[in-house]
């Protein structure tokens, strides 16, 4: 059992490259590979899938990767993911949160929201997905309902985000410590502001990255007023 | 002729053909309905897509209320779409201030949409009321102001018919196939649009954000979204402007050569540089973000955004997407000011 270094890095650079190239058989025929051999998959996961789409994300924002080569990459990442993650050893990252998400009512898009559902996905989070043309109230439900640590609202034209100060109102009275991300093509750090929200990311990367910084920040929190108490 | 004595309607339309107008038309493609409209009128969002009266009235309002040098029908994007078999839901049950939008999609395969693309399609959906809204406005505002209607383009509306994903991923893997539909789409828009210039529209935009350069790339533009827009401006009537909302400055010259008489640009396109790549006989309007400068700023800086746009050279100022409703009256005012006292 297990592989030597020679033959990982081989399968790891398949199976990123794969993501990248959105070569579906190259991704499927390396994941497939690797749970052969028997060896724990997060390395695959997290070295192999997601360097290819961390790689992917860069490609995005320098403009040479646009939405259709990014809905390409996903497909390959999952195809890679469902072989994968019912072989990995599960362990404590140390950051793991829980997420609602959605794209809120009046907008029916939900491309971009389906990506950074990916990111979190693979990144090891709880994800709760409402799907899209949310009723504004069944965020707040959901949020209490999971006691989720973030919640993430998209919406993808001017006229659409509207909904989202009205969301984060609702929640902000309930539940002052949850964090909300807003995104999508309208949404500037000007309207953040503007709405009362926690941050937005330029894309899915940044938003993982960003989700990551809330749940440590939100665990120092706990921590904190946990010493407190005792 | 001096350019005082010009009804709105005349300066509208002299700018689409490509004579300098001054001070500059301000005026809209597409939305621009506002809340201080409906409440004068009683009206609520939802009540005003299935009734040519109420859509008529709240169509003249931003005219009559300010000045704006437009009315423009109907308020949602939903139309061809409807008339193609697809179910709109127009958010009657809640108070939001919500877009309508399609909650059943009709999935017309590419054959489908060429058997559509007759006559009879115009009898259909909403198409018809839209006209008797234009005939109603046009018995009360005469020849004093354009009105204008708008269609989408064949890639975008090809988003409203079948599921986006597989379109977005069609265009760069099957693009042969993508091609045919966007081509049966552009024999609908192209019926649709010359329909609603011969009775009573002034001039139809054509709205083709799906595929702005923030989605797609210019590769991918050129390969699979020119040829269905170049069509549908060979084929419909004057005057027609293309709507491009995000960034676009890559795929400029493209728009430009399709041939539509007006671009129509968003803020996040700068304008010099737009200029600078289509050159002076090129008609563009824009190019100001409307949440920015009417719902969320300061009169002042309503006033500054809007004559920021004539100094770059706009030959129309025009906000890159609908104005949402609750715009502040005041910064309405201070941006037709602008586009008044502002010159080149």
């Amino acid at each position: 059992m297990g592989m030597d270094k020679a033959k990982k890095d081989e399968l790891l650079k398949k199976l990123a490259q794969g993501v990248v190239e959105f070569e579906d058989d190259e991704v499927r025929d390396a994941a497939q590979e690797w749970v052969d051999t028997g060896e724990d998959t997060y390395d695959a996961i997290f070295e192999g899938l997601v360097a290819g789409m961390e790689e992917v994300g860069r490609l995005f924002s320098a403009q040479e990767y646009f939405v259709p080569e990014m809905l390409m990459a996903a497909d390959s990442l999952y195809i890679g993911l469902d072989i994968l993650k019912p072989h990995m050893i599960p362990r404590d990252s140390g950051v793991k949160g829980t997420v609602v998400i959605g794209t809120v009512q009046g907008d029916v898009h939900d491309i971009g929201k389906n990506i950074v559902k990916m990111m979190f996905d693979v990144a090891g989070f709880n994800v709760f997905d409402l799907g899209r043309d949310v009723p504004l109230e069944d965020f707040l439900k959901k949020q209490l309902e999971t006691n989720s640590d973030i919640v993430c609202l998209s919406a993808m034209m001017t006229t659409t985000m509207m909904g989202m100060p009205k969301v984060i109102e609702m929640i902000r009275q309930k539940n002052p410590n949850c964090k909300i991300m807003i995104g999508g093509a309208p949404i500037t750090d000007d309207i953040v502001g503007k709405f009362g929200a926690d941050a937005t990311a330029k894309d899915a990367s940044n938003a993982l990255e960003e989700a990551v910084k809330m749940i440590v920040s939100l665990r120092d929190i706990q921590r904190e007023a946990q010493a407190n108490k005792g | 002729m001096t350019n005082n004595t010009m009804t709105a309607r005349e300066r509208v339309l002299r700018t689409l053909k490509g004579e300098k107008v001054t001070p500059v038309p301000c005026f809209s493609g597409v939305g621009n309905v506002t809340t201080k409209g409906l409440d004068k009128l009683g009206y609520r969002f939802a009540d005003l897509h299935n009734d040519a009266k109420k859509m008529a009235e709240a169509g003249m309002s931003t005219w009559e209320l300010f000045g704006y040098e437009c009315v423009v029908i109907p308020f949602d994007l939903c139309m061809e779409a409807e008339a193609l078999g697809c179910v709109m839901n127009p958010y009657a049950e809640t108070n939001e201030l919500l877009y309508p939008t399609i909650k059943e999609k009709s999935k017309l395969t590419s054959e489908q949409l060429r058997q559509a693309a007759t006559p009879e399609l115009l009898t259909k959906g909403r198409i018809p009321m839209i006209i008797e809204a234009a005939r109603l406005v046009r018995e009360k505002v005469g020849d004093k102001v354009a009105i204008g209607s708008y269609v989408l383009g064949p890639f975008t509306l090809g988003g409203q018919i079948n599921e986006l994903e597989p379109l977005l991923k069609g265009a760069l893997k099957k693009p042969d196939e993508m091609l045919e539909y966007l081509d049966a789409m552009a024999d609908v828009i192209i019926l649709v649009a010359n329909h609603l210039l011969k009775n009573g529209i002034d001039y139809v935009s054509v709205r083709e954000m799906g595929a702005t350069s923030d989605v797609l790339s210019p590769r991918v533009f050129k390969k699979v979204i020119f040829p269905s827009l170049k069509k549908v401006a060979d084929k419909v009537a004057s005057p027609t402007i293309l709507h491009i909302c995000g960034s676009v400055l890559p795929v400029i010259d493209m728009m430009a050569e399709c041939g539509f008489d007006a671009l129509s640009i968003d803020s996040k396109t700068p304008m010099k540089e737009a200029r600078a790549k289509v050159g002076e006989k090129t008609v563009i309007l824009g190019n100001f973000n409307p949440f920015a400068a009417l719902n969320t700023g300061s009169a002042d800086e309503a006033y500054n955004i809007a004559a920021q746009c004539v100094k770059d050279g706009v030959n129309g100022v025009h906000p890159g997407c609908d104005i949402w409703p609750t715009a502040k009256p005041e910064n309405i005012e201070a941006m037709i000011r602008a586009v008044r006292e502002t010159s080149i």
